[in-house]
């Protein structure tokens, strides 16, 4: 069996899929590192973003004129509302940090548990269900297939058919590398992140920046969420993200902040993913193994990360 | 015509119960070289920070070219054309020269760093200052660093350069070239105020002078007019001694020496330089100078953790300079140090834990392997009779404590202890004259006990009523040692400023 006949173009496909909420995450995750406004939330935000998104969907559904005549626009409508929820958790985290100085790492730990928590509880308390729910009413969010790219043999097959969230990863991934290399907003963001008193001294707002970065965080976070209970599938269930926001922290890292690194982290974690799914279907590697691959990668590599900058860090000071 | 006038400057900081600038009035001229002098805490950096906006005053008023003005923060300061370079830089070290320089005065969103890098190049031109635009920040040396902050205010057209001890963190050899520096800035009109109290740079680079003590203001002198003798005895100026009684010192045998060492920075400049001197048994060895001149290093070498380069510590014959601080405390050694609220004591706990601090180990408060709570009880309470430490009871916190009563435990806890060697640093700092005495006697009982006292301070009289010998430092090393009668104000004063002849 040769490498092809492993990784084949459905794989690839899947991968980025399975990258898209992991690369919204890093690029969220990213962006407030830069900030100097560690976002650990992300994870709980996405949980609580899955959740919004199938019932805010549901409801537009089943309980709105428009939404009874289109339902895919129902559909559009969620995500809609689930990124506009995104942003206001940011804007909560924003206002706690820079109105009472809250910790928020504290902060974070309390969103990830409550996001386990509270989505469950609704669950059950309205819709009389636990671990999952859905509702055959809910209609997934569609295909795109891009003109022209889709034409492209090959290419067109990797670039084209995703949903929209999916595009929406791709567009906020080269805005962001934009506005951190070309533009003096990202110019601003880096002087708050890395030294307040010297972004105070000339007169950058650091309450703007942070209020920014959380936000737009939040922003990536609800289309995460989004893309897992209406995009990928039309379910929520318990502990949605499950992880995906960690592995989102974990790309931003390794990708040194930059959000170009932080979307080929993302697509590489959700690469692995992928991998590990195909090597379950097509050998004989014990499950479990091959589940915590992407893990044991994951540690590889931030290890491997971690000791270079030590070292270039060392080698400066040593120059 | 004046660049600035300050008029009646006041300012009380409530919380460290610090009038850091009292009724100050003077003025700068356009284009001088104009020198703030004094020591620290005199209220030079207070008076700075209140004319860059970033520290409000109490009362008082502040004319730039002779209209007055309401600063309320840094933007409102540059915008009148006043620019700061602080002492600690302001700078992000993933940034080049050129982002360095222009954070902040970008025009467009959009960002060209061709012609950044060129903006920044004639900016370093016009004023001789030449600088690579596109080097990191993060691999520049301090020198370059100084200079990327006086571009980065030049750039924004300041008019008035405030500069905080600039000198104090460049190397001698970059000292020169920034002195010249200077004075090519006042040739293109611009107006420089410095803070320092290295008196010779000063003297060599200003055109005035303005000398303030104790947050106020003692006189403004022509450069020209003065010298160093007079400055000196304006910084530290003529105070009524507090009389101690003190019986001569009965020294006996050698407990700490203190062998050539060596300290440097982690960025390479030497703090101490070949530093040598013993404590014996029951006398006090007074350290004196000018603050920055490297006593803090020392102190940390010997009671701390600051590692030295070279040369050896003994504490009654022990090798310390590797050890520990716990190592160091077992062999005999006791610290009240200058910060007592951070370093000293840990205020949020009672003052029964406070009375321990450091000694937990001791097998005398133990009972089995617990403390034995009964015991250090009544230790501290004995204690607060024998200090007379008044605001709190044993359960107390000591935040609740006023300063002198918080030096008083610290004295207490380390005095139980009962040291060969017992270093004092600033021991009465911002306490009021009653609690001085205090402290002072207590002191001075430590030595006829037969301990050997290190004391370190900047106050003049306070080493002149105190000390059996006073070694003088001047930038990181021993600028002389004097004993019995050529202890007096007048050698010490010559030996802080660094003229080694004034002792004959």
């Amino acid at each position: 069996m040769n490498i092809f006949d492993i990784i084949t173009i459905n794989v690839l496909q899947s991968a980025i899929r399975l990258a898209t909420p992991i690369i919204l995450a890093a690029l969220g995750a990213a962006l407030c590192n830069k900030a100097g406004v560690l976002n650990l939330g992300i994870d709980g935000f996405i949980t609580m973003s899955a959740f919004v998104a199938i019932v805010s969907t549901y409801l537009i559904r089943n309980f709105t004129a428009i939404g009874m005549m289109h339902p895919v626009l129902a559909t559009f409508l969620g995500v809609l509302i689930t990124a506009l929820f995104g942003g206001l958790l940011g804007l909560i985290y924003a206002f706690l940090k820079d109105r009472f100085n809250v910790d928020l790492v504290v902060l974070s730990i309390a969103t990830n548990m409550l996001a386990l928590e509270i989505t469950v509880y609704i669950m059950r308390a309205v819709f009389h269900q636990s671990g999952t729910w859905s509702d055959s009413s809910i209609v997934q969010l569609p295909s795109i297939e891009l003109p022209l790219i889709s034409s492209i043999p090959v290419l067109g097959d990797l670039l084209s058919g995703y949903n929209i969230i999916v595009y929406l990863s791709w567009i906020f991934a080269v805005l962001l590398i934009v506005l951190m290399k070309k533009t003096k907003w990202g110019r601003y963001i880096t002087a708050v992140g890395e030294n307040r008193d010297a972004a105070v001294s000339v007169g950058i707002s650091v309450t703007k920046v942070r209020y920014f970065a959380l936000i737009l965080s939040g922003v990536l976070s609800g289309l995460a969420g989004a893309f897992l209970s209406v995009g990928h599938l039309t379910l929520f269930t318990r502990d949605m993200s499950a992880g995906r926001g960690w592995l989102g922290n974990a790309a931003a890292l390794f990708g040194f902040n930059n959000p170009g690194g932080a979307f080929a982290a993302g697509l590489f974690f959700g690469f692995a993913d992928a991998l590990a799914l195909r090597l379950q279907n097509v050998t004989k590697i014990p499950s479990y193994i091959i589940q915590v691959m992407p893990y044991v990668l994951t540690i590889v590599i931030l290890s491997i990360v971690s000791y270079k900058a030590l070292r270039d860090r060392r080698k400066r000071k040593a120059a | 015509m004046n660049a600035i006038t300050f008029e009646n400057i006041s300012k009380y900081y409530p919380s460290t119960e610090v009038q850091a600038s009292d009724n100050v009035s003077f003025s700068i001229r356009k284009g001088e070289i104009h020198a703030i002098c004094g020591e620290n805490g005199a209220g030079k950096s207070t008076l700075m920070n209140i004319l860059f906006g970033l520290e409000r005053m109490d009362s008082g008023r502040i004319l730039i070219n002779e209209e007055e003005v309401t600063l309320r923060n840094a933007s409102d300061a540059l915008a009148h054309g006043i620019g700061m370079v602080h002492q600690h830089f302001k700078l992000v070290p993933s940034f080049t020269v050129a982002e360095s320089i222009l954070l902040g005065t970008e025009e467009k969103p959009f960002i060209s760093k061709k012609s950044e890098v060129e903006a920044v190049r004639e900016l370093s031109e016009k004023y001789s200052l030449p600088i690579d635009p596109s080097a990191l920040i993060d691999t520049l040396p301090v020198g370059m660093l100084q200079r990327v902050e006086i571009l980065k205010m030049l750039i924004r057209n300041v008019e008035i350069l405030i500069l905080d001890e600039p000198t104090a963190v460049l190397t001698p050899n970059e000292v020169g070239p920034f002195l010249d520096t200077l004075r090519n800035l006042k040739e293109r009109g611009k107006t420089i105020i410095f803070i320092s109290h290295k008196l010779q740079e000063v003297l060599d680079a200003s055109d005035r002078i303005t000398v303030m003590r104790k947050g106020k203001f003692i006189g403004t002198k022509e450069s020209k007019e003065t010298n160093i003798y007079e400055l000196a005895d304006m910084m530290v100026g003529r105070k009524v001694l507090l009389s101690v009684d003190k019986k001569p010192s009965v020294p006996g045998e050698t407990i700490l020496s203190v062998e050539n060492i060596n300290v440097t920075s982690s960025s390479g400049l030497k703090i101490l330089d070949n530093v040598s001197f013993s404590v014996r048994r029951g006398e006090i060895y007074g350290i004196a100078g000018v603050s920055g001149n490297g006593q803090e290093a020392l102190i940390k070498a010997i009671a701390g953790e600051v590692q030295v380069r070279s040369g050896v510590i003994r504490i009654s014959g022990k090798e310390v300079q590797n050890l520990s601080v716990e190592q160091k405390r077992k062999a005999g050694m006791a610290y009240v140090p200058e910060d007592r609220v951070h370093v000293g004591l840990n205020v949020e706990a009672s003052l029964l834990d406070n009375s321990l601090l450091g000694y937990e180990d001791e097998k005398c408060f133990k009972k089995g392997m617990f403390l034995d709570e009964k015991k250090l009880r009544e230790r501290a309470e004995k204690m607060i009779s024998d200090y007379q430490i008044y605001g709190s009871s044993v359960d107390g916190l000591v935040s609740k404590l006023s300063g002198g009563n918080m030096q008083k435990v610290v004295l207490a806890r380390e005095f139980e202890h009962v040291p060969d060697l017992l270093i004092v640093e600033q021991p009465v700092r911002g306490l009021d004259v009653g609690s001085i005495e205090f402290v002072h006697k207590a002191i001075i009982e430590e030595r006829d006990k037969g301990t050997a006292v290190l004391l370190v301070s900047v106050e003049l009289d306070e080493i002149l009523s105190l000390s059996d010998r006073v070694g003088v430092m001047y930038s990181g090393s021993l600028a002389g040692e004097l004993s019995g009668d050529e202890i007096n104000e007048t050698n010490i004063a010559l030996l802080m400023v660094g003229k080694k002849g004034g002792v004959e």
